[in-house]
Order: C-alpha cells, then sequence, then structure tokens
C-alpha cells in the first residue's frame, strides 16, 4: 500500500512499520492544470492549490490514500476540500500534530493522536502495528537520518554539486526507505571528504528547493548550500543521541527532537538560535530565506530572523517563490546580486 | 581621450551605454530604446563607442539582457548602480533606482560597498512603467508632467494597486471632472507610497538618491521625498548610473 | 496601586459612561441640525446609542487597566469565560483592529511594520494590531499593556503566529489554547487535549492574577455566558421577518459586546434592550431599509472599510443582508456553555466553532441560515486575509447556488486594508449582481 503525503511533518516511521510507503506531494511545481486548479484562490499559496488540481487530475491515483498533517490553514482546508467536497476519492487519514510550545498536554495528545492515527492505518495497511516491527522501522530512521546528517554537515568537504547532493536527498521523498538508506551509504563512499570546496557558502532556510535551477544559479555565481534548513529536507532530519528502547517513546522522542519549524511548536526565538548555530558551524556568510509566496507561518518570521542574522553581520536575502518550473529572471538577478554581494564582502 | 572601458546596461525599456577613461570618468554615452534584437543593438552601439572614443577596452554588462551582450562581462544591475552611484556620489547611503520596469533601492556602504538592497520587479504598479501607461492613456508629454503636478492644488487620491485599474480609474476620475492636475499629482504619491513602502525595510536612515529615468521626472523625486520624509538628492546623469557601473566594474586595476 | 484600581473602576463606572453620552449627545445635536436626507434605511436602531456608550467605557477603562488589575489580550474565539472570574481585564485586538479598518487607519500601520519585514500578505489584523503596538497609534487613546496573552486557534493558526510576535514585543507569558480542526466528528482525545490546555490556562491565570479559579465564580461566568450568548441569537432571529427589522451591517456592529464582554452583564443587560427595540420593530413592521426587495447571505467577515458603502449601495436597489456566518458564530459558540462543567463544556464548543470545523459542517450552517432566513441570494466575500473562511468559497458558491436556486456572488476583497480591494471593479460586480435578480 501506498499514501500520498502532503507536507511536512508526519511519523514516518510508523508508515515503515505497517509496511506503507509514502510519496510525498510538494506540489507539483507548475501552474496548476484541470478543472481543480481554480477552486482555491490565487492568494493561498500554490503548494495548496497545486495539490488539489493534481490530486483532483487523477495525479496520485496510483496511490491508495492520502495522508494530510495539520501543517497549516491551508493544507487543512484542502484536506476537508479535496476529500469532502471532491479531489480524492480514496481513503484520507489525518495527522492532527500539536502546536506551540512542547507543554504536558501536548505531549499526552500527540501520543494519543498518533495511536489514533495508527488505528485507523491498520485496516488500510491490512495488518496490526507490531513493536519488533516498530523498533525496526526507527532503527532504520535514524540511520538515513545519521547518512543525510552527514552529507548535509559534511557539505563543505563534499566533492558534489548542489543539484546533484539535492537530487539525491530529494530521492527519499519517494523511495522505499531501504531503497533510500542503499543510495545514501553508496553517496557517501562516492562523494569521498576533500579539502573545503571554493566557493561562498550561504544558509539556506525554506520551504523545498524548487525549482531546481536555482541551485544551479547558485553555483555558477560562485557560492552553494553549506547550511540547509529547507522543511523538505534539513528541517527533518533529527539528530537524536540514543533511541529508547521502547519503540513507542522513540516515535514521540524524534518527533519533538526534529529541528524547530514554524509549522510545529517553534517560537521564532527558538529558531534564530538554531539558525545561528548552523550558520556557525557551517561557515555561512549570508543566509537565503526561500519562502513559497503567501506562506504564513514562514513569513511571520522573516522579521525575528532578519534580526538575529543582523546581529551577527549576516546578511539576509528573502526570496520568495511560487512552485514554478522554471527559475524567472527575477530571481537569477537576485541571486546573481546576493552573490556578488558577498564576494565583495570577502574581497573588502 | 582614450576611453579605456566600455559599460552597457540593457534595459527592458532602454539601452544605455558609457565609455570611461582611464580615471573612470565619463566620455561619451548612448540612450536608445531597446531593440527586441539585443545583440544586434548593442554590437554597434559598442563599435559606435569605440570609434568615437578610440576605446580598446573591456565591456561591462548590467540590466536584464545583460548575458546578451557579446564578450560582456556580466553583473547584476544591484553591484552596477551602486558602484555607479558611488563612484559620483563618494558617500554612502541608500539609492532609490526607478526605471522603466523595476525600481531597487541598494543600501551603500562608506567603501562603496553594497549593505543591502530590495527590488520590485514583479509588478508594473511600482515602477516607471505606472506612470508611462497612465500619461500615455492621458496624452501628457513627459516634459509636461511635472509643471502640471506642481501647479495642482491638490492631488485627487488614485488608490487602484494596479496598473491597469488604476488606468480606469483615472479615466473615471477625469470624465467626472476632476482637475488633470490633481490626478496627476494623485498618480505620483500613489507610486510614491509603493517605492517608500519597498525602501522603508532597506533603505536605513542615511542619505536617500535617485537615480533611474524616472528621476528626471521632478514631480516624481518631489512625491518620493515627502513619501519618505527626507530630502532626495538625485545623482547626475541619473540614466547613466548602471552603465557607469558596468564600465567601472571592468576597467583594469579595479578591483 | 490601589489609586490605579480606584482610577479603573471610575473610569469603567462613571467617567467612560458620561464621556460616551456626552459623545452620543452632541452627534445628535449635529444631526438635528441638518436637514433630513433620502435614505434607503429604515430609522436607525435606538440601541445604538447605549452601544456606542458601552464600547466607549470600556475602551475609557481600559486606559486605566494596566497596573490595576490583570489584563489580558485575548482572540475572538478565546474561552474569555475562563478569565473573567479571575478579575483579567480582557482586550480583543481582532475588535480594535476591526475600529482601525473601519477608519481607514490600516495602510499606515501596516507601512511601520512591513518595514520591519513583515510581508504585506499577512493577515490585515495582525498587521493592523502589530502596528498599533509598534508604532503607539490606536483610534482609541491608550490600550493597556497585557500582562498575558491567551490565544486559541480556533479561528486560525494565524492568530498563534500573531500572537508570537506580541509576545515578542511585550515579553509576557503567552498561553495557547490549539485545537485540533474538526474533520467530520471531534475525537475524544481531540476534546480531551483542549480541556488539558484549559487546566493549564486555569494555572497560569492564577498565578499571574493572584487569585483561585472558585467553582462558583466560573459557573456564574458560564451561565452569563450562556445568556448572552442565547440573548444574541434572539436579536438575530428577528431578522427573518420580512423586512427585516436591521441590516446585516447593524448586526456587525452590535456584536461587539458578545465578543469582547461575553460573561457579564453589561453585554446581556445591553442584548435585552437590543432584542426588545429589535422585536417591537418586528411589530410594527419597521425595517432596516425602507423597502426590502431581495434578502441576502453574507458569508466571512465584513469589508470593514467599505461596509457603509457597499450597504448603501446594496440598500437603495433593496437589498438587505438579512444574516451573516459571522454574527452567526457568536450565536453557536456560547450555546453549549454549561454552567454546571464550564471547562468541559468549554473545550468542546471552542472545538466546535464554525472555523475549526470542515466544510460539509460550513455548508450546512450556510444552507440553514440561507433556509431559515429566506435569502434569495448570497455573497461569499472573499477575504484575502482570512484563508480558513476563504478557502472553498469556490466550491460552498457552486452548492449552494444549485442546491437552493439561489444566485451567489464570490467577492474578492479584504477584511480591513483598503489595499487589497479594488472599488470601482468590487462595486460593479454587486452592481452586477444585483441587476441579475431582474
Amino acid at each position: 500500500m501506498a499514501v500520498a503525503v502532503l507536507p511536512i511533518h508526519y511519523p514516518k516511521e510508523i508508515l515503515t512499520a505497517l509496511d506503507v510507503l509514502s510519496v510525498e506531494l510538494w506540489g507539483p511545481p507548475g501552474a496548476p492544470r484541470g478543472d481543480g486548479a481554480g477552486r482555491i484562490q490565487s492568494y493561498v499559496c500554490s503548494l495548496a492549490r497545486n495539490a488539489l488540481a493534481f490530486m483532483a487530475a487523477g495525479g496520485a491515483d496510483a496511490v491508495d490514500g492520502v495522508l494530510f498533517p495539520h501543517t497549516c490553514d491551508s493544507i487543512q482546508g484542502l484536506a476537508t476540500l479535496a476529500t469532502d467536497f471532491g479531489g480524492w476519492g480514496k481513503k484520507a487519514f489525518t495527522f492532527l500534530h500539536p502546536k506551540g510550545p512542547a507543554r504536558e498536554s501536548s505531549r499526552t495528545y500527540l501520543e494519543a493522536e498518533l495511536r489514533s492515527l495508527v488505528r485507523d492505518l491498520e485496516p488500510f495497511a491490512g495488518r496490526r502495528l507490531e513493536p519488533a516491527r516498530l523498533a525496526a522501522a526507527v532503527a532504520l530512521h535514524r540511520e538515513i537520518d545519521a547518512c543525510r546528517a552527514a552529507l548535509l554537515d559534511g557539505r563543505p568537504r563534499l566533492a558534489a554539486g548542489d543539484p546533484e547532493l539535492y537530487a539525491l536527498l530529494r530521492r527519499g521523498e519517494w523511495l522505499w526507505p531501504e531503497d533510500h538508506l542503499a543510495e545514501l551509504r553508496e553517496a557517501r563512499d562516492r562523494f569521498r571528504e576533500g579539502p573545503i570546496r571554493p566557493g561562498i557558502p550561504v544558509l539556506v532556510s525554506g520551504y523545498v528547493p524548487e525549482p531546481p535551477a536555482l541551485l544551479e544559479v547558485l553555483e555558477r555565481s560562485g557560492a552553494y548550500v553549506a547550511a540547509d534548513d529547507y522543511a523538505a529536507v534539513g528541517r527533518r532530519v533529527v539528530r537524536a543521541a540514543a533511541a529508547a528502547p521502547d519503540p513507542w517513546q522513540a516515535v514521540l522522542d524524534r518527533y519533538w527532537a526534529a529541528p524547530p519549524c514554524s509549522t510545529r511548536s517553534a517560537d521564532p526565538d527558538e529558531r534564530a538560535r538554531y539558525l545561528t548555530g548552523l550558520l556557525e558551524r557551517s561557515g555561512a556568510r549570508g543566509a537565503i530565506l526561500h519562502i513559497l509566496k503567501f506562506c504564513e507561518p514562514e513569513l511571520f518570521d522573516v522579521p525575528a530572523l532578519r534580526r538575529a542574522f543582523a546581529a551577527r553581520g549576516v546578511p539576509v536575502l528573502v526570496l520568495e517563490g511560487e512552485l514554478e518550473l522554471e527559475l524567472s529572471g527575477q530571481a537569477v538577478t537576485r541571486v546573481e546580486a546576493f552573490v556578488e554581494m558577498l564576494a565583495a564582502g570577502r574581497a573588502a | 581621450m582614450r576611453a579605456a572601458a566600455i559599460g552597457v546596461d540593457v534595459g527592458s525599456t532602454t539601452c544605455k551605454a558609457v565609455a570611461v577613461d582611464a580615471a573612470g570618468r565619463p566620455v561619451a554615452h548612448r540612450v536608445e530604446p531597446t531593440d527586441p534584437r539585443i545583440e544586434p543593438q548593442v554590437e554597434r552601439i559598442v563599435r559606435e563607442l569605440r570609434e568615437e572614443t578610440g576605446a580598446v577596452g573591456p565591456v561591462g554588462a548590467t540590466g536584464y539582457g545583460r548575458k546578451r551582450v557579446p564578450s560582456g562581462r556580466a553583473l547584476t544591475e544591484i553591484t552596477c548602480h551602486a558602484r555607479g552611484a558611488f563612484a559620483t556620489v563618494r558617500r554612502s547611503g541608500a539609492l532609490v533606482d526607478m526605471g522603466g520596469q523595476d525600481t531597487k533601492v541598494i543600501r551603500i556602504g562608506p567603501a562603496g560597498e553594497v549593505l543591502d538592497f530590495a527590488m520590485n520587479d514583479k509588478c508594473a504598479a511600482g515602477t516607471g512603467r505606472f506612470l508611462e501607461v497612465i500619461l500615455g492613456r492621458l496624452r501628457v508629454p513627459f516634459d509636461e508632467v511635472s509643471a502640471q503636478v506642481s501647479r495642482a492644488a491638490r492631488a485627487v487620491p488614485v488608490s487602484s494597486t494596479c496598473t491597469v485599474f488604476a488606468e480606469s480609474e483615472v479615466i473615471s476620475l477625469v470624465a467626472g471632472g476632476e482637475p488633470l492636475e490633481g490626478i496627476l499629482k494623485g498618480l505620483h504619491q500613489a507610486l510614491a507610497a509603493r517605492v517608500a513602502a519597498l525602501a522603508r525595510g532597506t533603505a536605513g536612515s542615511g542619505e536617500v538618491f535617485m537615480s533611474g529615468g524616472v528621476a528626471l521626472n521632478a514631480a516624481m523625486v518631489g512625491a518620493l521625498r515627502d513619501a519618505l520624509g527626507r530630502p532626495i538628492h538625485v545623482v547626475p546623469e541619473p540614466q547613466l548610473v548602471g552603465a557607469l557601473g558596468a564600465a567601472l566594474s571592468v576597467l583594469p586595476g579595479s578591483p | 496601586m490601589i489609586l490605579r484600581r480606584a482610577q479603573f473602576e471610575l473610569a469603567g463606572r462613571v467617567v467612560g459612561p458620561f464621556l460616551a453620552s456626552l459623545d452620543v449627545w452632541k452627534r445628535q445635536l449635529r444631526r438635528r441640525r441638518r436637514a433630513p436626507r433620502e435614505s434607503p434605511f429604515g430609522p436607525p436602531l435606538e440601541s445604538v446609542r447605549k452601544l456606542k456608550e458601552l464600547m466607549t467605557a470600556h475602551y475609557f477603562q481600559g486606559r486605566f487597566a494596566d497596573g490595576a488589575v490583570p489584563v489580558a489580550w485575548v482572540t475572538s474565539g478565546f474561552p474569555v469565560e475562563i478569565l473573567r472570574p479571575l478579575g483579567f481585564h480582557a482586550v480583543y485586538p481582532e475588535n480594535h483592529a476591526a475600529m482601525c479598518g473601519v477608519q481607514r487607519l490600516v495602510p499606515g500601520l501596516s507601512d511601520a511594520v512591513e518595514a520591519m519585514g513583515f510581508s504585506r500578505d499577512l493577515c490585515s489584523y495582525a498587521r493592523t494590531d502589530l502596528g498599533s503596538v509598534v508604532t503607539g497609534r490606536t483610534p482609541v487613546g491608550r490600550l493597556p499593556r497585557p500582562d498575558l496573552l491567551a490565544c486559541c486557534t480556533n479561528i486560525c493558526q494565524t492568530v498563534l503566529y500573531w500572537y508570537r510576535a506580541l509576545a515578542d514585543h511585550f515579553h509576557v507569558p503567552l498561553v495557547l489554547v490549539d485545537t485540533p480542526y474538526v474533520y467530520g466528528e471531534a475525537k475524544p482525545h481531540h476534546v480531551r487535549y483542549v480541556r488539558d490546555q484549559l487546566e493549564e490556562l486555569v494555572r497560569v491565570g492564577e498565578r499571574i492574577s493572584g487569585r483561585r479559579a472558585e467553582p462558583e465564580a466560573l459557573a456564574e461566568v458560564a451561565r452569563k455566558a450562556k445568556e448572552g450568548t442565547d440573548l444574541w441569537a434572539d436579536c438575530l432571529a428577528t431578522g427573518r421577518s420580512r423586512p427585516a427589522p436591521w441590516t446585516g451591517i447593524d448586526g456587525f456592529f452590535h456584536m461587539a459586546p458578545i465578543v469582547a464582554l461575553r460573561g457579564t452583564d453589561t453585554c446581556n443587560a445591553y442584548y435585552r434592550l437590543l432584542r426588545d427595540e429589535l422585536r417591537d420593530r418586528v411589530r410594527r413592521g419597521i425595517g432596516g431599509i425602507r423597502e426590502e426587495r431581495h434578502r441576502l447571505l453574507w458569508d466571512n467577515l465584513p469589508i470593514w472599510f467599505a461596509v457603509r458603502e457597499v450597504a448603501t449601495l446594496l440598500a437603495e436597489r433593496g437589498f438587505n443582508f438579512v444574516c451573516t456566518s459571522y454574527t452567526n458564530a457568536w450565536a453557536e459558540a456560547g450555546s453549549r456553555i454549561d454552567p454546571r462543567d464550564l471547562i468541559g463544556s468549554a473545550a468542546f464548543s471552542y472545538t466546535h466553532i464554525i472555523l475549526n470545523q470542515d466544510l460539509p459542517n460550513r455548508l450546512g450552517i450556510l444552507r440553514r441560515l440561507a433556509r431559515d432566513y429566506a435569502v434569495d441570494g448570497a455573497v461569499l466575500h472573499s477575504d484575502r486575509s482570512c484563508k480558513p473562511y476563504s478557502i472553498g468559497q469556490v466550491d460552498l458558491k457552486e452548492r449552494l447556488a444549485a442546491e437552493l436556486g439561489i444566485r451567489v456572488l464570490l467577492l474578492e476583497a479584504d477584511h480591513s486594508d483598503p489595499r487589497a480591494w479594488a472599488q470601482e471593479q468590487g462595486e460593479n460586480r454587486l452592481t452586477a449582481f444585483m441587476e441579475s435578480f431582474g
């Protein structure tokens, strides 16, 4: 069985343990087409608009179900629109994760919500969730995260271009976890650690690295992504020390240990602290906030993040995108101008 | 006087070129409407300038068509406008450049370095195109605008945020008997408000300079001064700032 | 502290109401001196005088609140009943932002926070409120500093991001009641989560106010809140008559007490007055507009900065909004409050407000309103600032039109930023819509 999963946060370990494949739906990018295209207003982010059009046009018919996390108001609305008013006729699940700071009520609730999701998934998957399988799934995803972390943290010394690296990492959005792990291991051997690569290191925080051409422009201009805080990539890499022996507890711990995200529990200060830590460890000299237009959770954090970076003398570029297939000339100019600015700063 | 470098600013509306001597002083220039076939046009302009000034030096290119300049070194308009403005004014501040299809604000540091920038190039309503469309529709020649606006007793507010809607709003105002001068003043205020909003987050508290074709419109300079509440210094030869910066960027011996 | 408290009480009970009535008296004097104009509206409600007094007094008293009593800034969907027995003075940034919207103050306030890096694409209420806080500019003299920020995500997730920014500015605790969205039916653990958060809220509230939440006091406030809700529902129900005794616009303004003063005697006394006046008008056949030819339903927030223009445009052609999903929301939220178990019933009730439930539920509410109020058309305000309310309207429009055989207009605007409203185009669409009724 397979489920399409809307961004961002969901319990991969549970799906893996139930032998359900997750296929993440980050858009898809491009103008929404078909009958569903106009059903969500144009002042809503293109992720919700594109996803509805895509599902309504049968784009996700290859999977058996869809999972909607409670990411934001737009995905919340998309879930009822698609399943209740047309666009998705098969099974639909929700993962209504808690918001705000981690309180006792949120911890209790998260466990209850996950158990409820499991109860709904079991008949769909045709099997019960067994503790041994859950433990194995936790171990598998821990290893995947360790490989991803190694690649992302070791970025400055990897002999690989950003387009190549991101293509590899993003395959994890739809591959069976074991296959993704095999590819990651192979890549770690292939991208042998070498001297620090040339180019200006930048930190990128945002939603999803689309279009991939953005990474190419960055590279051509003489920069590379040294620190990643994309919701689709770095923001879901859990760097937890050791897993609790009880697999349920491990799943809960992994949820709370993930990097801060505006759509979950983080307050802007927590995010600012995390990002400045990333900045320092990576040596990044500039920060790009690659925001999806109309994305309220991300946009509200911009002033606090700007302040935090300014306090460290790190220039910031706020780049708004709309999940296009092509990178617009205007976006290219902004990225090139930003890198020119950083390069001149180094020379001065 | 032998020129040592040439800079070309290929905008979507106009194509500008400047030839500079070894000391970076402008010795010749060109301004033409941009031809859709950019490469032959730029080749001709560069050839003409070389013939006029005896220049054999490199070509720097900026603007929307910068990558289409044959054997030119391409740099963004942000870097070039900062360089060109600083070469002229020789001090730090915020540069507001209003072009035909884009508006940018660049904060320039004491050594001429770019500290921050913001651009509006996705919507015509905050650019020179806004005035161009409506003035064209009202058949007001560009060189009469400033005089007319200064005669206005009060501004007639133009509230539409979209150029297309503003056009029809203005037509209604004219039909309704509102004085043309007042409408023109309102148009300038509307555009200035948008540019000021872009500037406020980036400009800082220092001096404000202005460049670009729109800076030749005194009414616009005045409206922006009012919107920002600060004096504005128009850079001499405001339209050529980008091309000058591009030339300086390739001048032998420059950083 | 004692002096401050005395000022607060005096401001609320004596000075505030006096200033308010003075203001109302001055307006009346001005109106009598002017010749009567041709107005498409019926005679104005007498109760509006009392409403202005109430709200003026509330905001005037607010100027003296900080330092006198604990102050909480609260979202409109927050279970404020729990804070009242602890002596909190509640401020509603949304209500304040609506006022700024009506008075067209939003662009200036928004400019101030846009300069800080907040996008213009963000909710205009948030930009207005943050802009007011950052600049100190407000049409109500002064808003008291909060000791507590209290937000409930039942109306939207945006309030959490907005109130986090407020917490960052004021450095005071933010208490959150996170309500999971209801798809179909709320699961027991969802309601338990909300209940747990309300218990946490009580503890935080007690700590800040220095008072205990006594069960009798909670029950008393619960009774008042439920009574106020029922009285508001009675007021709204008078709109079913032909002609409706008041306009939809009246409803938007008279909604202020049930939002901002819910759970108080003042609120309930006011709605008794209003209800009696409305029922009297029904008996005497007095309409909100002079010639009611068509009855409409309004969905989503009002367009605050154009509320009178839109109402007049419609009234001139005999159209009146006799019901709105927005005003109706406050006749439903408190109706399930049970004084015997305020915390438990509030957890259930506040989870089930219109914006926290799925689209089939929303369609059901619109359908029921349309039938009960016998409307022959509907305007769905596609409010760019309010995604939870606006997403789904394209489908709702088609379904309402098909199921009920009524004409429905989807109107793009914003609830408080006039820069997002193309006035001429918007009024054109409304006019064309009205013309289509023949």
